[in-house]
């Protein structure tokens, strides 16, 4: 692995101190940034009231901290269970457009980087293009086809539109094109097909930029708002942060639940990036991406 | 060869299955899709939840009566009603209001499912549907900011609720029916409450300055009123980082106060009238605004309003002690400022000159009926049976704590002396006293549709520049009015 | 016979992989864009229609709140570049050398924000910068003797609170971007330049900025119109879409604005297709320049 800086096998004296530098350097860098987190995570200790009356505050005196707020989370009373639905609809959302965008995006970028023929540059441009356009200005009219459609309070009907997901697709395609063409050849040699050698032989070598993408995708899905709150009709479907977002009205916000909730809420995205931190580094290694 | 093509065909059936099977099936299927992580975290998740899918959760919120997203209430074999808020407490409200109509009409009965949306999708739905010709609910909570757009189809997109609330008409606040009347005189919406302005004032602060409560009575003007601020603020010594009041660069409450005492409108009063901001007694007000935050009797709203955490800590603070808003500010007490029970005292907002009205309704929910409906007699007969009817407005002042319409209720003794009720019982004195008193002095600003594009402005802009920025408010008033003209 | 031969030859097994692609761009690009771009010359009503021409786009240019929404993004969109690009860029270089320890753990902190949703971070940033003297912001400020701020009123402070909330989010995703580059650079380049005698920072101007240039564009590419299309941010830190004078006002807001509230689709759409003109534009000046599509792909 490179190095750029500090190359030495040995400390020297100089080194270490730079060292220390360095490295206070980060943890200056993450106090700064896990502070606001760290005060919402103090302030979901406390009633409501006491954020409203003292403000988002670093105050650390245990005696004044109660865990009400989460026994309420986890009470299994109606807000509760309406808390974990969200949940669950989040969790199942996210597996389905994670698992959904990963093969599609794969299929797609393998068909944009394994083969020489005419149109390969005029889709990759086009898949750059739908990079460039901003979502917002296609909600309306992606509304009004959903309706048309019927795909509206449907799942398929918050994935599909972002299933060929460009960004996905053009990090593939990078990490792709950077795999030995060969390994085609051969398969073609022992009769596989072109179908059989895309999922049996090319897949399994692909698998640190499915790593990567999973983290990502995995984190837009779980943190998407704006689309399917207007896809989704019925509120037995709403996703966390959805439900969250019914927590904040014009008149008056919910504040017990709601930071308790999202503080909650960012877990299981945190666990699912420790697990494939590794993979995600290693992937991005590999996929180096190139302009 | 043939097992090859299977295969491949099977894996391109799975893909496809996967992605139309969420299409079809619903979120108890869930989890199971997921991958290892996910699948962990589901589990970890289900530990915590009593209930394992949502039909049981729905059975679950039905014992227990209150809140939740989504809830199906009423008879089974009635007419099947949908509901639209964006507000949970109301549709628990309706929910309750289902049960009694079903009592009260046997013949008539009605089963409603209730959904609670963001404040956005809210709207922007109700707002597509309606273009789209379907999809809407039966009966949709509109915010008083969205009646403009929501109104713009009249008849042709909602259903009037004439007929239906005739039994109540005679009781119910005119000039409250009044701001959700359509540009064609029928009624579309049904009120939630008056919103009528009064002043809070924080007694027991006062009382310590020497101030008694006759002395707040005795107010009338808003001469008089800032001259009482004036003796407060010399009582305590005038310590930095204490102000009589505050005024808002982020709402116009105070603004539409002056009109109302005025009796004028910056709207125009109707869809096609000229919008005119640059009234006499909206200079009047903001000059008076100015010259407050200038002496130091008032300053400017933390986070440009009252009704913003801020705000509330503001007041919590003591560093204000008197302001208007409107009556369901009481909620905002009761919610977040516990701590002030006992303390304040609410009475009429002082006027610019004697016998001028000394309110306005402010604010509030407009709940419309869709042409759509599957029965919009039926829906509109519910809604104004819900919102209308005395054993409505008494359960919306009990859970909702608003200053209701229906006004046969207001010198009702065991309505607006209840001793059991929390609003009656945090103020010094009974919120519906007041009311009584000003009952004919609540005047109306209208909501049409430029009324978003002069609120923008005002909060946006002229508020600021005037207050903040010590702008001189000809100037800021007439900038303004170029802007609202633009947009004519 | 034939088909199932053709299906499986060489030259149409591309084509049936890029179908998902093609598929989903004529269904969810091609023909909401249609749709964006006939509303955009009309007036779209409750009922009807009305073909208005260029009447959307003439009202635009003489619309100052526009300008205004546009000067603000086009301010946020360079801070991000000079903010979301340089800093990240050091922070990965000093992440790669062998100087930081427990590497893994800072990139989790620097992570995490990306992972919270906007929902609750706007309302955590709202707090912060709240003007009241409680708000950590202002905490902080009169700590060091400063005073407090109306953070969220002035135009200077305003752009800050956005800038910072930027920061906060995607420092540390762009940082990872720039790791992913690094560890593309051979290894040798360092060694030979090495040899020559090169310090720390002849390394870095010489070897490292060049050979992470495709990250780099990459980056920049993206930091362009995720800064022209901000929104979120925004909108959480002034609980709305509304800010005073306008200071927080994008054109996504704008666009919010006008097309979601006050319902003129014709007029929104109108404002999303000049902000898509204008990122296109801007991005494909920047590739163009940087060269990317001169060289065919590797």
């Amino acid at each position: 692995m490179a190095d750029s800086i500090g190359k030495k096998m040995g400390m020297s004296a100089k080194n270490r101190l730079l060292s220390v530098i360095a490295t206070a350097w980060f943890a200056i860098l993450a106090i700064i940034i896990i502070f606001p987190v760290f005060a919402g995570l103090l302030a979901s200790f406390r009633p409501g009231t006491e954020l409203i009356r003292k403000g988002l505050s670093i105050d650390l005196d245990v005696s004044t901290m109660t865990l009400n707020n989460y026994i309420y989370l986890f009470s299994g009373n109606a807000d509760s269970q309406k808390y974990f639905m969200w949940f669950r609809n989040s969790l199942f959302l996210t597996a389905v457009s994670v698992v959904g965008t990963l093969i599609v995006c794969y299929i797609v970028a393998y068909g944009l980087s394994m083969y020489e023929y005419p149109l390969k540059n005029f889709l990759f441009f086009l898949v750059i293009a739908t990079m460039m356009v901003p979502f917002e200005i296609l909600i309306l009219p992606l509304y009004k086809e959903m309706i048309t459609l019927k795909l509206i309070d449907t799942t398929a009907g918050v994935v599909l539109p972002g299933v060929c997901g460009a960004s996905t697709v053009f990090f593939f395609r990078q990490y792709m094109i950077g795999l030995p063409k060969e390994l085609l050849d051969a398969g073609r040699i022992d009769g596989a097909t072109e179908y059989g050698i895309c999922f049996k032989i090319m897949l399994p070598i692909t698998k640190p930029a499915f790593a990567a993408m999973s983290i990502l995708c995995a984190m837009g899905a779980w943190n998407n708002v704006l689309w399917p709150m207007l896809v989704y009709r019925n509120a037995s479907k709403f996703t966390l942060p959805i439900g969250l977002n019914t927590l904040l009205t014009p008149y008056g916000n919910n504040y017990d639940v709601l930071i308790a909730g999202s503080m909650f809420g960012i877990l299981p995205v945190f666990i699912v990036f420790l697990c494939f931190q590794r993979y995600f580094i290693e992937g991005m290694t590999a996929g180096a991406v190139k302009g | 060869m043939k097992k090859k093509l299977l295969a491949s065909l099977l894996s391109v059936a799975m893909v496809s299955s996967l992605l139309v099977g969420c299409g079809g099936g619903s979120a108890d299927s869930g989890a199971a899709a997921g991958d290892g992580a996910a699948a962990e975290d589901g589990a970890a998740a289900d530990d915590g939840a009593a209930a394992d899918d949502g039909a049981a959760a729905e059975d679950g919120a039905a014992a227990e009566d209150e809140a939740q997203a989504v809830t199906t209430v009423g008879d089974p074999n009635g007419t099947h009603l949908e509901c639209w808020s964006f507000v949970e407490a109301h549709n628990t409200f309706y929910a309750k209001m289902v049960d009694k109509w079903n009592e009260a009409n046997p013949d008539r009965t009605i089963e409603v499912t209730f959904t609670t949306y963001p404040y956005e999708s809210n709207h922007t739905k109700l707002l597509t549907s309606l273009q789209a010709g379907t999809g809407a609910p039966d009966i949709c909570d509109v915010e008083m900011g969205q009646v403009p757009n929501v109104y713009e189809g009249l008849d042709t997109w909602l259903y009037p609720l004439d007929d239906a609330m005739a039994p109540y008409a005679a009781d119910m606040l005119t000039s409250r029916l009044d701001a959700y009347k359509g540009s064609d005189g029928k009624q579309y919406g049904a009120p939630f409450h008056v919103g009528a302005t009064v002043q809070y004032y924080n007694m027991a602060v006062l009382e310590e300055a020497g101030i008694t409560q006759e002395d707040v009575d005795a107010v009338v003007t808003w001469d008089d009123w800032a001259a009482l601020g004036e003796r407060y603020l010399d009582a305590i010594g005038r310590p930095e980082g204490k102000y009589w009041t505050s005024v808002d660069t982020g709402g116009v409450d105070w603004q539409w106060i002056a009109m109302a005492e005025y009796g004028e409108d910056w709207t125009g009063g109707s869809a096609d009238a000229t919008a005119n901001v640059q009234l006499e007694s909206v200079k009047k007000m903001l000059t008076m605004e100015q010259e407050w935050v200038n002496s130091g009797l008032a300053e400017v709203s933390p986070d440009g309003y009252v009704d913003l955490e801020a705000g509330f800590q503001n007041i919590l603070d003591h560093n204000i002690v008197s302001f208007p808003k409107a009556m369901w500010y009481m909620s905002r007490f009761i919610n977040y400022m516990p701590e002030e029970e006992g303390n304040w005292y609410i009475a009429k907002c002082p006027v610019f000159e004697e016998g001028q009205n000394c309110s306005v309704g402010i604010g509030g929910t407009g709940t419309v009926v869709t042409a759509q409906s599957v029965d919009p007699a039926l829906a509109a007969d519910f809604l104004c049976y819900a919102k209308m009817s005395p054993e409505g407005e008494t359960m919306i002042w009990e859970d909702l704590g608003f200053d209701v319409c229906n006004t046969s209720l207001w010198s009702d003794d065991s309505f607006a002396h209840d001793e059991s009720n929390q609003y009656n019982t945090f103020f010094r004195n009974y919120p519906y006293d007041v009311l009584n008193e000003i009952k004919d002095q609540i005047g109306v600003v209208m909501t049409v549709p430029i009324s978003p594009t002069i609120n923008e402005q005002m909060c946006n802009v002229t508020l600021n520049d005037i207050l903040e920025n010590g702008m001189d408010v000809d100037e800021a008033l007439q900038a303004a009015q170029d802007i609202v003209a633009l947009e004519q | 016979m034939k088909i199932k031969k053709f299906f499986y030859s060489q030259k149409a097994a591309p084509y049936v992989f890029v179908i998902p692609f093609i598929l989903s761009f004529l269904f969810f690009w091609v023909y909401p864009l249609c749709s964006t771009i006939v509303m955009s010359f009309q007036d779209i009503g409750p009922a009807t229609s009305e073909w208005i021409g260029f009447k959307n786009y003439s009202k635009l240019l003489r619309d100052p709140t526009f300008r205004t929404a546009i000067a603000n993004s086009f301010e946020y969109m360079l801070g991000t570049l000079i903010l979301l690009i340089p800093f990240p860029m050091l922070f990965a270089v000093l992440m790669d050398s062998r100087l930081v320890k427990a590497k893994g753990f800072w990139k989790a902190c620097l992570y995490l924000p990306a992972l919270t949703s906007v929902v609750i971070s706007g309302t955590l940033f709202r707090l912060m910068f709240s003007e009241y003297p409680t708000g950590q912001m202002n905490v902080i400020t009169s700590a060091l003797g400063l005073g407090t701020f109306k953070w969220l009123k002035m135009k200077s402070t305003g752009l800050g609170a956005l800038l910072v909330t930027a920061c906060w989010r995607w420092t540390g995703v762009n940082m990872l971007y720039f790791l992913s580059g690094l560890k593309g650079i051979d290894t040798a380049l360092y060694e030979s330049a090495e040899i020559d005698g090169a310090n720390s920072w002849q390394k870095f101007r010489y070897v490292t900025i060049p050979l992470i240039k495709p990250t780099t564009i990459y980056v920049l590419t993206i930091s362009v119109y995720a800064g022209l299309a901000m929104f979120m941010e925004s909108f959480m830190l002034w609980a709305g879409p509304a800010s005073p004078n306008n200071i927080g006002l994008t054109i996504v807001g704008y666009l919010y604005n006008r097309g979601i509230q006050k319902n003129d689709l014709g007029y929104g759409s109108a404002i999303g297709l000049v902000l898509l003109v204008i990122a296109l534009i801007i991005n494909i000046v920047q590739l163009v320049a940087n060269g990317t599509f001169k060289k065919e792909e590797r």
